[in-house]
């Protein structure tokens, strides 16, 4: 609640920050003799509070960028900073630290631990990130945060239930709290509402934009969707291996420029 | 955290991996039993041997049934070293018994001061009548005064031991249908103590003791030896010597081939029997008074505790060789000199063997048991495949590759510290009822297993070595972990965006 009261101040102090910025991204993607560029030459500079939908037909690579920018999978070549901070010069320990604590993924098929309850599973970012002394110490606070989290996602009766047993719309929100859980300076959404019926996908959406309208989250998504992609603050369309602004001609000669509204 | 969390999730859902808890608490508890049983066994061996000689031996390997003489001698000089706590002579011999004209054995012969012979072997407390009978009684008591009065006893009677007869002198003289003038009083032959399985005392299949008649104490026993003359390379009959005995007691020292084969009557008694006491005798060619010395077969002694026993062989060594060498110097008749050797040494050829055999049925064992390893790999294996898309969650979330390495570990470590310690409890149990099970399998279908007259002991050996557990449990915690190792280094290398993708 105290960050959405802080949010407008925050926007109109930070919104020119870039957050995250890459520049000519290259991805290929090496079948034995075969070889597939998925990526060509990929830039993007998303600023803190804004909401990007990637839009692109079914293997246009948005899978791939997203993956890419949020460490999940390298680039052949391109650079990639994360406030500042060159990712391509990380270890892959480094790397996974971010992933932990900056960034979350919301996946299209959910990506839940089957074993683990609906607290368990939300809770997973802060026990990679916490030893078992260090969770003992703080979990009172973090049981609260998650219950908090999913209360607001309309979980509060299902907080001990296995996720086998919630429908796709409750494992999103799940995945959903599970990505907050760490307060996470980016969230990466990867077809939240693929494998949802259009009601349950409109209720994930309205989730979406709720945290970012209330709480000015920075969120990523990716969908084929169009009438998804248009709930975004800005839309751009990967087709060819570029990223181009909707409505803009393919042009394989120059990169994508970007402006934001 | 999340790996603990996770390995204690995995341990109790993933019912797959049971298969490989199973494999490591059977190949701990199939290596635990074996090396109890065998080790046991060795034990029990060296135990009983030791409970029966002296810590040293001195002994005429090369002439054994003449014996060598000055033994007294010996045993003083002996007694004067510091290292040398006691030293007692025994007689061998070899004989045939006829058990009341109803059965005939050959039997070993053993002529030991019985008053004696508990300062150098734990030989009475083999004897039942004087011992063994005390303590089965005080472990039935309830009254726990009585208790310990009977065990008091059992003391008592094994620090005094004797070849008393157990009856009255009238039952022997009813026995015999003697009365005055009929000859020598039956009551005043003397007393024998009798291997126990000599007599038929022995356990059947279900593990109860049988075949301690009453009987055998009223049956005369009638036994032949043959005295064999220092010198003499052929045997005379009119040396063979019959004497009749009453059993005074059995003995049960646990030992096959003593309780199957031997008897045991007094030093003296056998001494005079096979012409070994000292006599004299006129040179047949010089016609000189000859002096031919007493003789035994062995002198058992018993060093003082903490003496290094090697040095007392030496101490045992110079005497015997100085007391021989003496007399022969002042002209006795040559005698082959007698042998030291420690207990560990008489016994060199089973210790050896047992020892052998052990580490054989060991080494099998645990080469069966590193089949436990590609069980465990096999089953880790076929858990990371399964659980390549978590592996894809649990890196997206943050995880390094080492964390995720380190639940498979981890949970490898859990199975093998799981597994081992059932298989430890699992072993306890078997090892410590083996005996009970053993006749209960006698009970359920005939069979017997363990065989006292292969295995020499008419029990199995049932305890465990705490050194034995402190190596095989760590050892079946590293192979369990061993086994997961490559399959945790397969699920850190997995690309978390190919695992997602996972079908």
């Amino acid at each position: 609640m105290s960050q959405a009261v802080r949010q407008p101040e925050l926007l109109a102090v930070e919104k020119d920050r870039p957050i995250l910025r890459a520049q000519a991204i290259k991805r290929t993607f090496r079948m034995g003799q075969e070889v597939t560029v998925v990526l060509k030459h990929v830039d993007l500079t998303l600023r803190k509070g804004e909401f990007v939908a990637i839009e692109g037909r079914s293997g246009s690579g948005k899978s791939t960028l997203l993956h890419i920018l949020g460490t999940l999978d390298e680039a052949d070549s391109g650079t990639i900073e994360f406030n500042g901070q060159d990712l391509s010069r990380l270890t892959g320990g480094e790397r996974s630290q971010i992933r932990n604590t900056q960034f979350g993924f919301v996946f299209q098929f959910y990506h839940l631990l089957p074993e683990l309850n609906v607290t368990e599973n939300t809770l997973l970012a802060p026990m990679i990130e916490y030893s078992w002394l260090g969770f003992r110490k703080r979990q009172h606070q973090l049981k609260e945060r998650a219950k908090e989290i999913l209360s607001e996602l309309g979980l509060e009766h299902r907080l001990r239930h296995k996720v086998t047993v919630l429908s796709g719309g409750e494992r999103q929100r799940v995945a959903i709290a599970r990505a907050l859980m760490n307060s996470p300076q980016i969230l990466f959404a990867d077809e939240p509402t693929g494998n949802l019926d259009a009601e349950t996908g409109r209720q994930i959406m309205g989730v979406l934009e709720k945290l970012h309208r209330e709480q000015g989250q920075t969120i990523v998504l990716v969908t084929h969707d169009r009438s998804l992609a248009r709930q975004a603050d800005r839309v751009l369309v990967l087709r060819d291996g570029k990223l181009e602004k909707p409505g803009e001609s393919n042009n394989a000669e120059s990169p994508a420029t970007l402006n934001y509204r | 955290m999340y790996k603990l969390h996770l390995i204690i999730k995995y341990l109790r859902k993933r019912r797959i991996a049971w298969w490989s808890l199973l494999a490591v608490t059977l190949c701990t508890t199939m290596v635990l039993v074996v090396i109890s049983v065998m080790g046991g066994w060795l034990t029990m061996f060296e135990h009983s041997f030791q409970g029966l000689t002296g810590d040293i031996v001195v002994e005429c390997k090369d002439d054994s049934l003449v014996g060598f003489p000055y033994y007294q001698e010996m045993i003083d000089k002996m007694l004067a070293r510091p290292g040398i706590e006691a030293a007692v002579p025994t007689i061998h011999t070899f004989g045939i018994i006829n058990i009341g004209n109803i059965a005939t054995a050959g039997v070993q012969v053993m002529g030991l001061p019985i008053d004696q012979i508990g300062k150098v072997n734990r030989f009475p407390d083999s004897l039942y009548l004087q011992h063994t009978s005390y303590i089965d009684r005080a472990k039935e008591a309830k009254d726990p005064a009585e208790k310990q009065k009977l065990l008091e006893e059992a003391q008592q009677h094994a620090e005094h031991p004797t070849f008393q007869l157990p009856l009255s002198p009238q039952r022997y003289r009813e026995a015999m249908n003697w009365s005055p003038g009929k000859g020598t009083d039956p009551a005043r032959r003397p007393g024998m103590i009798v291997g126990s399985a000599v007599v038929g005392i022995h356990r059947d299949p279900t593990g109860q003791t049988v075949g301690r008649e009453p009987l055998m104490y009223e049956v005369p026993v009638k036994l032949t030896t043959i005295a064999i003359r220092p010198g003499e390379s052929t045997v005379d009959l009119k040396d063979k010597s019959e004497s009749v005995y009453w059993i005074a007691d059995d003995s049960h020292t646990g030992l096959w081939q003593y309780d199957n084969a031997f008897v045991y009557v007094p030093f003296d008694q056998l001494q005079n029997d096979l012409l070994m006491t000292a006599s004299s005798y006129t040179d047949a060619v010089t016609g000189r008074q000859v002096e031919e010395p007493a003789r035994t077969s062995d002198i058992h002694v018993r060093v003082k505790p903490g003496f290094d026993l090697q040095a007392a062989k030496e101490q045992v060594q110079q005497v015997v060789n100085g007391v021989m060498n003496e007399h022969l110097r002042t002209g006795g008749r040559f005698w082959l000199s007698p042998q030291v050797e420690t207990w560990r040494e008489k016994q060199r050829v089973w210790i050896d063997a047992i020892s052998n055999e052990k580490l054989l049925t060991v080494i099998l064992f645990s080469i069966i048991s590193v089949v436990a390893i590609f069980l465990v790999f096999c089953i880790f294996y076929m858990i990371v495949m399964e659980k390549t898309k978590d592996i894809g969650i649990i890196k997206s979330v943050g995880a390094t590759s080492t964390g995720v390495a380190g639940i498979f570990l981890g949970y490898g470590l859990a199975i093998g510290l799981v597994g081992s310690l059932l298989g430890l409890l699992c072993s306890y149990l078997i090892v410590h009822y083996i005996n009970e099970l053993h006749a209960e399998l006698g009970k359920l279908f005939g069979i017997q297993i363990w065989n006292p007259e292969v295995y020499l002991f008419d029990k199995i050996p049932n305890t465990m070595s705490w050194r034995d557990i402190g190596i095989i449990v760590p050892i079946a915690v590293v192979s369990s972990v061993l086994g997961a190792l490559l399959p945790a280094i397969r699920a850190a290398r997995m690309h978390p965006v190919e695992s997602l993708r996972w079908e």
